[in-house]
């Protein structure tokens, strides 16, 4: 973080910003929220504008799409496919809108997303996606509205030799009162090397409520950069469940920054790791006003020479009293050679303030494989069943149930 | 339907069951009791093919050599165990965990599966039989079950599997006495002549409702003696005084303490 504060953070034109941010320096193991990252393979991340048009899905990654009716987004290597994209006949209430056609018409509705103090860009990775993000979702919620079908945002990496790496961004905007479920899946194609930097901005209106899915699952030639930042205003609510699950390195950032009085987050989240693959989770939950609640859960699933990371942070500023927040982290370890990384940030500068964290890290109980076994049930099959029970939690904590059913797959072909 | 012969089994090279003998004919109920740390949950365990154990002898339900089988082919050759302590397995739906267990040993059985629709029935047979309510099926294995609901679901089990032998490990312990009524119902409701059940109780309590064929009496790893259920009652108003000295006798060498057991 130390590199990335030097960047000048002027409203960045692509063509002149280009080759500015690629002498900046990417983050190094001495950074704390990048220690497991591969270094190596993010230095042979390529950036650059993306091309023109999107370039074509194949079918195979067309059919990974879980089947989601209403509003969809589809974005590849960057740039919006308005073919493949649902942006009429909208619900009342619901504005979905492109990046592109946003930052042409209204550019000060994104000011939040592409404008920052200078100091306030994170790392490179923010600075490049800040340049070359710029096309991607605006979902703008008008206040009193609740939205009953999910708004789907697709995310497709095809690397091809340009530039192996694709950047876009999402916005979304709840008016008070307001409520929506908002899905964002992750997922690309080919065989090649190459990766996708993907960063979110929320604001939530007060008392706006918004259900926040990541379902990031891109092949495992390809690294996965996705931030989320959250700006939450008072009585508003955030769920939000991420499953990060591909990529060779995939990962889930979520600052969350609760502003007003009474908000609540509730972040909650599945890694599932085998071969070699790093899932890495970067999680900051800001109290920064009286009477927030906030929790964070997520649970690893840890195979053959996979390392999962929990690196979770709670901030209570002065003047956050009566801050309630609760984090934990289970980890099931299902080879000797997989590792779980956990580390719970607390930071805690008020009065009255609840705040509680958790660990674990284990191995299938051997007693209910035991159990199960004596019941007729195979070994391998009540592995299965064991590992599904540890991941109910977070699968049953989605409401969607076409996502449900996706996800409940997704993990049966990891855990065959 | 079961021979045992000269059982032995150890954990780390220290011995438990020391060359057990047991023959349980089709449709018997036997019921063996013994002082704590006599060896009947290992025998239970033995039987079902828990792993840590060095074992010995023979053990074959209907002619099949068990000791020889994983867990579950034990299951399929119609061995079920009911646990003293249940395990209590979160996420795991129970109508799930239970319709996977039938169609497993159905599927070794070369018999179909059973879709999710006609296990309702089956799953509602066994429900009745232990008077469970439908949400007990919706709840996950054992998690947060009170005591006598982890027993009941153990039979619950027993009545889905239709065993040709069911082990029942201390069914009763930890049971008020109406929550004991229930299990007794629902194992007299199971017999069946093609059906054999072995009781191990540390009380006679439970054998007030399950009345066995043949008791016998388990310490130090042997079964000592056997009888008829009057045996039992002896037990009760005796206690195990009369085998623990008769141990002692066998064993000069071996100093036992009867405080100690």
């Amino acid at each position: 973080m130390t590199a990335a504060t030097t960047v000048e953070k002027s409203k960045p034109s692509p063509a002149t910003q280009g080759e500015q941010i690629d002498v900046i320096d990417r983050p190094t193991k001495r950074d704390e929220a990048w220690r497991y990252a591969p270094h190596g393979e993010l230095g042979r991340l390529s950036f650059g504008p993306p091309s023109a048009s999107a370039r074509s899905v194949p079918a195979d990654v067309e059919s990974q799409i879980p089947a989601l009716d209403g509003p969809r987004i589809v974005i590849v290597n960057g740039v919006v496919d308005e073919i493949r994209s649902t942006l009429t006949n909208l619900p009342d209430g619901l504005r979905l809108s492109t990046v592109a056609d946003v930052l042409n018409d209204q550019p000060e509705q994104l000011a939040g997303h592409f404008h920052r103090g200078a100091g306030d860009v994170a790392d490179a990775f923010e600075a490049l996606n800040m340049t070359f993000g710029r096309d991607g979702a605006v979902v703008r919620v008008a206040k009193g509205h609740e939205l009953a079908t999910p708004i789907h945002i697709v995310d497709v990496t095809i690397p091809d030799e340009t530039q192996n790496s694709s950047c876009s961004g999402v916005v979304i905007h709840l008016g008070e009162g307001s409520s929506a479920t908002v899905v964002e899946t992750k997922i690309g194609g080919g065989e090649a090397f190459g990766g996708s930097n993907t960063r979110t901005t929320i604001t939530l209106d007060d008392n706006a409520t918004l259900d926040h899915i990541v379902l990031q699952d891109v092949p495992s030639t390809q690294v996965h950069l996705g931030s989320t930042e959250v700006t939450q205003g008072a009585g508003s609510a955030l769920r939000a469940h991420s499953f990060n699950l591909g990529a060779t390195y995939g990962r889930v950032a979520y600052d969350v920054h609760l502003a007003g009085e009474g908000a609540h987050t509730d972040l909650s989240g599945l890694y599932f790791g085998t071969g070699d693959q790093t899932l890495d989770q970067q999680i900051t939950v800001i109290h920064a006003a009286k009477n927030c609640t906030s929790r964070q859960t997520f649970r690893g699933i840890l195979d053959d020479e996979s390392t999962g990371v929990f690196n979770g942070g709670i901030d209570v500023r002065p003047g956050a009293d009566g801050t309630d927040a609760v984090q934990s982290n289970d980890n099931l370890l299902l080879s000797n050679r997989a590792e779980a990384d956990t580390q719970p940030r607390l930071e805690i500068l008020a009065d009255d303030v609840a705040c509680k964290h958790g660990a674990t890290v284990g191995q299938l109980d051997e007693d209910a494989l035991y159990y199960l076994r004596t019941r007729g049930i195979p070994a391998d099959e009540a592995r299965r069943l064991l590992i599904r029970g540890f991941a109910d939690q977070a699968v049953q904590a989605v409401a969607v149930e076409a996502l449900r059913a996706w996800i409940i797959d997704r993990l049966g072909h990891a855990d065959g | 339907m079961l021979h045992v012969e000269n059982l032995t089994a150890s954990i780390g090279g220290t011995p438990i069951l020391k060359g057990l003998d047991l023959t349980v004919g089709a449709g018997e109920v036997h019921a063996i009791m013994g002082p704590n740390g006599s060896g009947k949950s290992t025998l239970a365990h033995s039987l079902a093919g828990r792993d840590g154990y060095e074992i010995g002898g023979t053990a074959t339900l209907d002619g099949a050599d068990l000791l020889d089988m994983e867990p579950e082919a034990r299951a399929a050759a119609g061995l079920f165990i009911g646990f003293q302590y249940p395990v209590e397995i979160p996420g795991v739906n129970n109508m799930y965990f239970l319709r996977t267990a039938l169609n497993s040993v159905r599927r070794v059985r070369g018999e179909t599966e059973i879709g999710a629709r006609d296990f309702l029935a089956v799953a509602q047979e066994a429900m009745d039989l232990v008077e469970m309510k439908q949400d007990f099926l919706n709840r996950s294995v054992n998690s947060g079950f009170s005591g006598g609901e982890k027993k009941r679901n153990e039979i619950l089990q027993m009545a889905v599997l239709k065993p040709r032998l069911a082990v029942l490990d201390e069914t009763d312990s930890g049971l008020d006495i109406d929550a004991l009524q229930i299990i007794a119902a629902g194992v007299n409701a199971l017999r069946d002549p093609e059906r054999s059940v072995i009781m191990i109780t540390h009380y006679q309590r439970l054998l007030d409702y399950i009345k066995p064929d043949f008791v016998h009496v388990l310490v130090d790893g042997r079964i000592v003696t056997s009888g008829d259920h009057t045996l039992a009652l002896h037990l009760d108003d005796h206690g195990y005084a009369d085998y623990l000295n008769h141990e002692l006798d066998d064993a000069p060498g071996r100093p036992l303490s009867g405080a100690a057991l």
